[in-house]
């Protein structure tokens, strides 16, 4: 198990798949972080229940958008292009989630509740790995990306309070992105993760980091009065 | 010490700017939120805004 602390300087020294993994990693999460605007921006931006709501679309573009620079900034200093996800069509997405577009607005506050939730687990695993400058943009991506969660929850809840038939939509979201989220955490038994451990890149397997998103999520839902939908149904990568 | 990725710093700075923009004009509306005016001009500025990084043109925010 490698426990070293590395810094840009030096990178050279690393084994090369250290740094193919780094880069492969950086490049997955600078897709995902501009991925969630492409999904919402164009229709929801226009389409949100209040004006407000529209300005809070769009401040939470501005900080994935701030999210992308700075990933792909780490990704850049080391080398590794991420420019070109800026104008990926969503279809070419790494990460399926992210392929399509957020149609109604309770699918878009589901977004945030369950899929923002993944994104900061995600972000959890760089928690004190072994490449600094990654480490080091983590404390307020993760801040905002609570914030989208809360917002997204928060939105949720406001929509279900409006009866039966709203409440009926948002739980149609949920069966729909909880699947989602549950592949977001990829293949149990990765051979690619163990290698992500080993190298002190990531700190959990994907079958640990999902088990625990489901320990967390399960809960609110049920104390939200929603029912948890089937964990394998339509799932990709078990 | 690695060689830096070609237009990392200029991309960095671009969206640096970007989203300072960005939240200057949710700000703006945020602030006034009884005063109709504002909140859609601040709108329709977010929107202008956030259509050029959808767009994704990067090479063109670069030159």
């Amino acid at each position: 198990m490698f426990t070293e602390k590395i810094e840009l300087k030096d990178l050279d020294k690393m084994d090369a798949e250290y740094r193919d993994l780094l880069g492969r990693v950086l490049t997955i999460q600078a897709d995902c972080e501009i991925g969630g605007p492409h999904l919402y921006v164009e229709t929801m931006l226009p389409a949100a229940p209040s004006k407000l709501d529209q300005l809070i679309v769009a401040r939470t573009a501005a900080e994935e958008i701030d999210h992308f620079r700075k990933v792909a900034r780490v990704a850049g200093d080391m080398g590794v292009d991420v420019s070109f996800v800026l104008s990926q069509p969503n279809e070419k997405r790494f990460v399926d989630t992210f392929r399509g577009l957020i149609t109604t607005w309770e699918d878009h506050a589901v977004f945030g509740f369950l899929i923002d939730r993944v994104g900061r687990y995600q972000l959890e695993e760089f928690y004190d790995c072994s490449y600094l400058p990654l480490q080091r943009i983590l404390p307020d991506i993760v801040t905002e990306e609570l914030g989208h969660i809360e917002y997204g929850y928060n939105k949720s809840l406001e929509l279900m309070s409006k009866g039966d038939e709203q409440k009926e939509r948002v739980q149609k979201a949920i069966d729909y992105w909880y699947v989602r989220a549950l592949d977001m955490f990829g293949r149990s038994g990765s051979k690619r993760a163990e290698r992500y451990l080993y190298w002190g890149l990531k700190r959990r397997s994907n079958e640990q980091a999902r088990e625990d998103y489901i320990r967390e999520v399960n809960p609110i839902l049920l104390s939200l009065g929603l029912k948890i939908p089937d964990p394998l149904e339509g799932r990709r990568y078990l | 010490m690695p060689q830096a990725a070609p237009g990392t710093e200029k991309l960095d700075e671009h969206l640096q700017e970007v989203v300072r923009a960005l939240h200057g004009a949710v700000k703006q509306g945020v602030s006034h939120v009884n005063d109709a005016k504002v909140m859609d001009k601040a709108i329709a500025d977010s929107k202008e805004i956030l259509d050029v990084i959808m767009a994704g043109e990067v090479k063109e925010w670069l030159n």
